[in-house]
């Protein structure tokens, strides 16, 4: 894979225009989704997943993140300020690995994060999965890109799903996770959602990580370590993140999310590789 | 019969100078509430001001089956004007033919809700409420996920809407959007007014409106005693009251949050309390245990031809709702719905009489609003 990683971006100061912020450099993070040892395929059929090994044909692999920040050689945590395009706006990307080789989906696919932080030396990377709480539960019908993507709207909890993996064709044996914020309470008088008991926003930290060796690793087979895909438990299919859809334990635990009486810790979804 | 009021809404005040978009200035003419005197107007999104245009527009949009992936359902479909915008089914089937866990509810007065559907804190916009029968997949209604640009594309290609949409989003650069269609339709269901029942022109002062037996039933229904001597043994108007027949009300001006969700006892198939799974009201939102069964009280205009009943259409007849109450909740083999934990201290049980229970059922009868299911305003625009 080719990549790029981090540069100065002396452009700005070559040509001597004003940009007072001192210097500035351009910086780009890898992401993959893989399930397990082999790489996530729109369409592919995995084996030996969960608890129970089960066999599942995956359709559907995407995920926003948000506040993602590098450590500087000073030990300070310094965002990186998103470039704006389809899969970035303000502080969210989303990232995108099918190719709608199902009947869900969209050919794009987007596998990396780009943007800017001032120039210096960077050694470790933290994000979050998930949407900015004002943005979650803004008007979805006016957001542009990447927040107007409507397989990702999850209006009846009132906000986006973070993230979507799902199996199949929409068959009544299919398996999906869809994590998003629960338990939101809104107000006619607010005109939205004003709280949620359960933002479900997945936190990674990592103290060394290098962008431009280093990539992001999402990984299906991590998520649903533990969990019987073969006997779907709750009324929904697979984990609609619903706190009473008990299927959900597991990959809960595998995001480091709590879940009922179950507390939260380390997420083992994602990696850096 | 008093005259009805007409509320006039000056929008531009309430936009308030110079802020947000001023569409509102531009419509011909200003927005006109047709409310009794009794009833307030509803709330109006400050980005989403009414025009006779997009309310118009609302109603096709409504009405139009291009609204769902195979073009075979809108939500009309499942709202039917004849049966005050529900659709005579216990359970609401879907455009590919999946089952809705729940009923359709009446979107008559949909404009007053604290909160949208039977038990979501968090839907308390009308234009929010509309992406989920859209593009909702958790049951598949109108099967739109994924094809928001094949839906836009629908409507440009139209003869009809393009100049629609101009008319009634006019300040819009690229009048034909999702923000535009959430809003008309919401505009139209704010419009979709019923206040003109026999029971509304008694509260105007129209003494002859109601029944002896309707009046007799109307104050058994607000808390008036029983042959059997009990004072407000019947508790409904604590759940049902006010002009929308629902505590759980809002409207402009409205300073409260005025959610409520209770459990009127239909089920108890534990030691929880619990409904069947997957169905149990608030809890399948907040997971509180306390909060297993609660549902939010359904307005009761038009309740006559609004059958079957409850959240999932469990109960056929207001017969057998009344008898639901009387018991004190509803005995089935699962399960005493009578001792379900959760269940409000206001169901209590009550001994009623045959007379007192038709007497009931009629004043139930006299919330019907029969202009409201053949008014051209609110009807199918295709049928015609
Ligand atoms: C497949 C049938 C179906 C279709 C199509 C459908 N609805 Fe509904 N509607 C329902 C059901 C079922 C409920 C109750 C949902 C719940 O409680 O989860 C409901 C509830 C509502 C409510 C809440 C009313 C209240 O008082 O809280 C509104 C408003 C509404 N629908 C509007 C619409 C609009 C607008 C459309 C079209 C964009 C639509 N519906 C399409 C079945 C349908
Ligand atoms: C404690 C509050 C409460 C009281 C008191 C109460 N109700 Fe209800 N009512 C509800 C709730 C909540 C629902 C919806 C329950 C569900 O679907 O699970 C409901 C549903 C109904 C429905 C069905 C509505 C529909 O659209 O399907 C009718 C009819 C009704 N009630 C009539 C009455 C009458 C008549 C009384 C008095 C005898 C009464 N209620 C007392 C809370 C109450």
């Amino acid at each position: 894979m080719k990549r790029l990683g981090t540069w100065m971006a002396l452009s700005a100061l070559a040509l001597g225009c004003g940009d007072s912020s001192s210097s500035s450099q351009r910086a780009e993070l890898a992401f993959a989704a893989m399930v397990g040892a082999e790489p996530f395929v729109c369409g592919q059929e995995y084996s030996d997943l969960g608890a129970d090994g089960a066999s599942l044909v995956l359709s559907d692999f995407r995920f926003y993140v948000q506040d993602i920040e590098l450590k500087n050689d000073a030990g300070e945590w310094v965002p990186l300020k998103l470039d704006e395009n389809e899969f970035q706006n303000g502080d969210v990307a989303l990232l995108d690995f099918e190719n709608k080789c199902g009947d869900l989906g969209t050919e794009e696919m987007n596998e990396r994060v780009v943007g800017t932080v001032p120039a210096g030396q960077y050694d470790g990377l933290r994000f979050k999965m998930g949407v900015p709480f004002e943005r979650n539960h803004a008007n979805h019908s006016t957001e542009p890109s990447p927040l107007n993507l409507t397989q990702m709207f999850w209006n009846w909890q009132g906000g986006y799903k973070f993230l979507r993996i799902d199996s199949g064709q929409f068959s009544t044996n299919d398996w999906r996770m869809h994590l998003g914020s629960t338990g939101c309470e809104g107000d006619a008088q607010a005109g939205g959602v004003t709280s949620c008991a359960n933002p479900n926003r997945v936190e990674v930290e990592w103290d060394t990580f290098d962008a431009d060796t280093d990539t992001v690793v999402a990984d299906y087979a991590a998520l649903v370590d533990g969990a019987n895909l073969g006997d779907d438990q709750a009324a929904d299919v697979g984990c609609m993140a619903k706190p009473t859809d008990t299927d959900c334990g597991p990959l809960f635990q595998n995001l480091g999310l709590p879940f009922g009486d179950q507390p939260g810790g380390t997420q083992s979804f994602f990696s850096a590789e | 019969m008093k005259p009805v009021f007409h509320i006039l809404i000056l929008l531009p005040l309430l936009l308030g100078a110079g802020c947000g978009d001023s569409e509102a200035a531009s419509a011909s003419r200003a927005w006109v509430w047709d409310l009794p005197e009794t009833v307030p107007p509803p709330r109006v999104p400050e980005d989403n001001p009414m025009s006779e245009a997009k309310v118009e527009l609302g109603r096709f949009l409504f009405y139009d089956t291009k609204l769902s992936g195979n073009q075979t359902q809108s939500c009309g479909s499942c709202h039917q004007q004849a049966v005050a915008f529900t659709d005579r089914l216990a359970q609401a089937e879907g455009s590919t033919g999946e089952e809705h866990p729940r009923s359709s509810m009446s979107v008559a007065n949909a404009g007053y809700a604290a909160s949208l559907t039977w038990a979501n804190p968090a839907v308390v916009r009308l234009e929010d409420q509309a992406l989920v029968p859209m593009f909702g997949t958790d049951p598949v209604e109108l099967g739109l996920e994924g094809m928001e640009d094949e839906l836009l594309r629908r409507l440009r290609d139209d003869e009809r809407y393009p100049e629609m949409f101009a008319e009634a989003f006019p300040k819009a650069l690229d009048p034909i959007s999702l923000d535009s269609i959430t809003k008309a339709i919401a505009a139209f269901q704010r419009a979709l007014l019923s206040f003109d029942s026999r029971y509304d022109r008694w509260n105007e002062g129209d003494e002859t409106a109601l029944t002896a037996s309707e009046q007799r039933g109307m104050a058994l229904f607000f808390g008036g005693s029983t042959a059997a001597g009990a004072t407000d043994a019947l508790e409904c108007f604590h759940c049902h009251g006010g002009f929308l027949l629902s505590q759980s009300v809002d409207h402009d001006g409205n300073e409260f949050n005025q959610q409520t969700f209770f459990n009127n006892g239909l089920y108890n198939l534990d030691e929880d309390g619990s409904y069947p799974e997957g169905n149990e009201g608030l809890f399948d939102i907040t997971n509180d245990p306390a909060d297993k069964g609660k549902f939010k009280p359904p307005s009761l205009r038009n309740i006559a031809v609004t059958a079957p009943y409850m959240h999932d259409g469990s109960i056929a007849t207001l017969e057998e709702v009344v008898e639901h109450y009387a018991r004190g909740g509803r005995l089935l083999e699962s399960g005493d719905g009578k001792e379900n934990p959760n269940k409000s201290s206001f169901i209590k049980g009550f001994f009623i009489n045959e007379q007192e229970k038709a007497d009931l059922i009629a004043f139930l009868h006299a919330l019907t609003d029969n202009k409201l299911l053949t008014d051209p305003a609110f009807s199918d625009p295709f049928a015609e």
